[in-house]
């Protein structure tokens, strides 16, 4: 068995020595050097460009705005987007181009024989602009006095509803109401690579793009699109990749790099490009996890079952859709949590604003979700007088129940037990116990009598795979070598290594499916011109989608072997049953084919003086299904929780009048080692996922949903306060005490 | 200006701009990219290399200021095989997308060097200057135990 095995990551090797090539770390002889110029501006019409001062600058080889772009337009479900900002657009596209609608707006790329010299070039450019009103926040966007996008008629251009049962008999059943309203923050990636790429015309008069990305042939998709090409004319190379986490899901320098390799390459300019963004650049540059503010309110009977469930999710868009639609959806779904509710009314709106986009983040619209329907949960369970373990296993969802989407579950539905693993590896029925008091400051001598100590639980789940219609596929080739005995087998396959560990349960999955050694594999991995499209790696679907392609390619490798063919190859486009877009008036639909299920339970402390937080364990159980390799497995969980903790806790993304205030690691605090809970302890449940390659259910994002209602709830129990808004950094935290101490 | 130093036991000299940091010098100069930037404001860690035998965030010091030290990037730490930090983060899975990987291996050797006897406690106290985004740091505390027993804590 090659699976089932902690094999060591067969990229450490490269990555512990420093030899491993990230898109900065590559070396061409004769690089010429990018500059992507931000507008600037959060909400501006650009009333005229003069890159005459810029060009006049020595060293300067080009510069190209909008007026180059042949379809000045982007969007990975939509375009709404111009690829850059400019008065003299041409093109086919529709998209308004001469507005930019957010700071990081794109006006130009100047290349130059230098950085030095794009840089100066770039401060030259002359750009005159009238400013237009900002549409700072939701409720701004609502009034639909200032329109981010006049085209679309109103700044709320997305809207899912779910009608389900009768909300008055809903109510009336119900003993007890509970009401709350929910803010969740923006959160920035903060990957440790800085985007960077470089761009060159290859030997087949391909134009080529080596960054760090997660989709291949999306990125081909895009570039082509807006340079009205062929696909088969972009390439997309993908080297070491610096993290991700549904950061690299939209397009920083592919589109911009391409087109001005492009342009030069048509002027007899052959030498390849480079450019990098500084971490300034990186945060102001690309899109967030998106801030949203929820309203809602649930019914239960007094011994404990839900009879309603209404809620309002207000979601900041930002200036452009990126996947904001999709996220949305997946919001609307966990926001009545994984649970079985009779009655259901839900209304989310995605908000266009003139402030930086959100779009994809680790759990995609599933953590902010989560922080209302579990915070309602744990409301209910105190209200009620009932433990909040047992409200959720009262009303969790089986393999028989029908969903908020008004469709049967997909089978595998493991929620009752990943919540019943999680409390006896918790020992929640035990009393918690004590622990040493924390200090928040080194120089302070910890205050015992400040210290409050609480736990607190909650569960989730969120879809494997992509959701509500969007095409699902992923291919694999395998090819076999050797005469009478397989040899070696070599698989070519798109999926991104961002750090997961992809790479190495790709190669334990092929020797799998082949039944030979695991040593007998080699890959070929991430280049268009070369592997098939594999779909992205989010929602947590690579291991899910990579798997299933993988057996059937191997099963017609196989095949293809005892016909005598040598090489023997296999090759398959996997698509699993296909999804539906929900009813636009009941919200009706089969949205989703696979589910993964967690629960968490937090134990912490907390100074009601200082507002410091200190986790002294979190317990996750993740059902996975089948753990391909089971130490990368922990590593998702340790990591998804750790940067829950910067979600829920320390990382406070400041964004005032359409600028962000603290673009820097200096001023966005994302946790450090001495922040983090000091022991998480990994519960891998193993239910299989009927559709999954071995049982394998897609598991990188579940870890970190609950977290954050996890500790609110644990903050409960401490205090006896509730807390509806994060980050819990230390001075919102005594606000919301002191506020508290006032009302009560 | 001229700047002199060794660096991985090799001598180098170069004419650089007196403005030039020290990672840049060792990234662009000497075409070294295993050392690697995160942040431009010293939050990061991943640029982090041994200077005279201590660890020190490269961005934080010019190439001048570094002229006549003794240099070790994480391409010099291995000597033929990998040295046992390397390897131990390797076995303990205490990396993931790799990009702080550079940086936290050199803290570490020059921490366990200095003091091979560290609790788990002093162990994260550390590094607390090196950020990773990834691995939750729980398996890079495991393998900077695991190292510093072998090489020669505990004792």
């Amino acid at each position: 068995m090659a699976i089932g095995k902690s094999k060591f990551r067969i990229d450490a090797p490269g990555k512990v020595t420093g030899e491993t090539l990230y898109p900065a770390d590559i070396d061409r002889e004769n690089f010429i050097h990018a500059k992507v110029v931000f507008s600037n501006k959060p909400h501006a019409r650009m009333k005229r460009m003069d890159l005459s001062a810029a060009e006049a600058v020595t060293g300067v080889l080009g510069i190209f705005t909008a007026a180059d772009v042949p379809v000045n337009e982007y969007g990975l479900t939509m375009f709404d987007q111009p690829v850059m900002v400019g008065v003299n657009a041409t093109g086919r596209s529709k998209v308004p181009s001469d507005v930019s609608r957010w700071e990081g707006d794109q006006v130009a790329v100047v290349v130059a024989e230098t950085p030095e010299a794009a840089q100066a070039a770039a401060e030259k450019i002359q750009i005159e602009w009238e400013d237009l009103p900002l549409v700072h926040d939701v409720w701004d966007g609502l009034k639909d006095d200032v329109l981010v996008h006049p085209e679309a008629g109103t700044n709320a251009f997305k809207h899912y509803v779910i009608r389900k049962g009768a909300m008055d008999d809903g109510w009336a059943a119900a003993d007890v109401i509970i009401e709350g309203r929910y803010e969740v923050p923006h959160q920035e990636h903060a990957y440790l690579q800085p985007e960077a790429a470089i761009s060159y015309v290859d030997e087949m008069g391909r134009i080529t793009i080596e960054i760090g990305g997660q989709w291949t042939h999306e990125d081909q998709e895009q570039v082509a699109h807006a340079l009205d090409m062929p696909a088969e004319d972009i390439r997309i190379i993908y080297p070491a990749i610096g993290g991700a986490f549904g950061g690299r899901e939209d397009m920083s320098l592919q589109i911009v790099m391409a087109l001005a390799s492009w342009k030069l390459y048509q002027k007899g300019e052959t030498r390849p490009i480079r450019s990098q963004w500084s971490r300034e650049e990186s945060i102001i540059g690309h899109h967030k996890r998106h801030r949203a503010v929820v309203t809602t309110r649930w019914g239960a009977t007094k011994d404990g079952k839900i009879t309603a469930v209404e809620a309002d999710v207000y979601l900041d868009a930002g200036a452009y859709n990126y996947t904001s639609n999709k996220v949305l959806g997946n919001f609307h779904l966990c926001v009545a949590g994984p649970y079985e509710i009779p009655n259901a009314r839900i209304d989310s709106y995605a908000i266009y604003t003139t402030t930086v986009p959100g779009g994809a983040f680790r759990g995609f619209g599933a953590p902010q979700g989560a922080f209302a329907a579990e915070s309602q949960m744990n409301k209910l369970a105190d209200a009620l007088g009932i433990d909040p373990l047992e409200l959720r296993l009262m009303n969790c969802l089986h393999d028989e129940s029908i969903a908020i989407t008004q469709t049967p579950m997909p089978a595998g539905v493991s929620i009752r037990q990943v919540v019943e693993d999680c409390a006896s590896a918790s020992q929640w029925h035990q009393p918690l116990a004590d622990a040493e008091p924390f200090q928040a400051f080194q120089s302070l001598a910890a205050d015992k009598s400040n210290i409050r100590r609480g736990r607190g639980i909650a569960c989730a789940y969120k879809n494997v795979g992509f959701s509500f219609g969007f095409p699902e596929r992923c291919e694999a080739k395998i090819e076999l070598y050797g005469s009478v005995e397989i040899e070696r087998a070599v698989l070519y396959h798109s999926a991104a290594e961002v750090g997961q560990g992809t790479h190495t349960a790709l190669r334990q999955m092929t020797a799998e499916a082949l039944a030979i050694d695991y040593d007998k594999i080699e890959m070929v991995l991430s280049d268009t011109a070369f592997t098939g499209d594999s779909g992205s790696v989010s929602a947590s679907r690579m291991t899910f989608m990579a798997g299933n392609a993988i057996k059937g390619a191997a099963e017609r490798a196989l095949e293809a072997w005892q016909n005598e063919d040598r090489p023997a190859v296999g090759q398959i486009r996997f698509t699993p049953r296909s999804t539906d877009m929900i009813d636009d008036v009941t919200g009706k639909g089969d949205a989703n084919i696979s589910y993964g299920y967690v629960a968490e339970v937090v134990e912490l402390s907390v100074d009601i003086e200082t507002g410091h937080i200190h986790i002294e364990r979190v317990v996750c159980a993740d059902d996975v299904g089948h753990a391909i390799n089971p130490n990368l497995v922990v590593g998702q969980i340790e990591g998804a929780i750790v940067q829950a903790y910067g979600y829920a806790v320390t990382e406070n993304l400041r964004v005032v009048d359409g600028r962000i205030l603290n673009p820097r690691l200096s001023t966005y605090l994302i946790p450090g080692i001495k922040d983090i809970p000091l022991q998480v302890d990994s519960v891998l449940v193993e239910v299989p996922d009927p559709q999954g390659p071995w049982g394998a259910r897609g598991m990188a994002e579940m870890p970190f949903i609950p977290l954050a209602p996890a500790i609110a709830a644990a903050l409960h129990d401490a205090t006896d306060v509730w807390f509806d808004k994060i980050p819990l950094t230390p001075e919102n935290v005594i606000r919301t005490l002191r506020d508290n101490e006032k009302t009560s | 200006m001229k700047v002199s130093m060794t660096v991985n036991g090799k001598g180098v000299e170069r004419d650089v701009e007196p403005r030039m940091l020290l990672v840049h010098f060792l990234r662009e100069e000497l075409d070294m990219t295993g050392t690697k930037i995160g942040c431009d404001t010293s939050q990061c860690g991943a640029c982090t290399v041994h200077l005279d035998g201590k660890a020190l965030k490269s961005c934080t010091m010019l190439a001048v200021q570094a002229d006549g030290a003794d240099i070790t990037t994480i391409e010099g730490l291995a000597n033929g095989d990998l040295h046992v930090m390397q390897e131990s983060f390797w076995e303990n899975h205490g990396l993931q997308c790799g990009y702080c990987t550079p940086g936290m291996i050199m803290s570490t050797t020059a921490l366990v060097q200095d003091n091979p006897n560290m609790s788990e406690g002093e162990i994260r106290h550390q590094l607390e200057g090196n950020l990773c985004r990834c691995t939750g740091y729980h398996n890079i505390v495991k393998a900077v135990q695991q190292a510093s027993e072998k090489m020669g804590g505990g004792d």
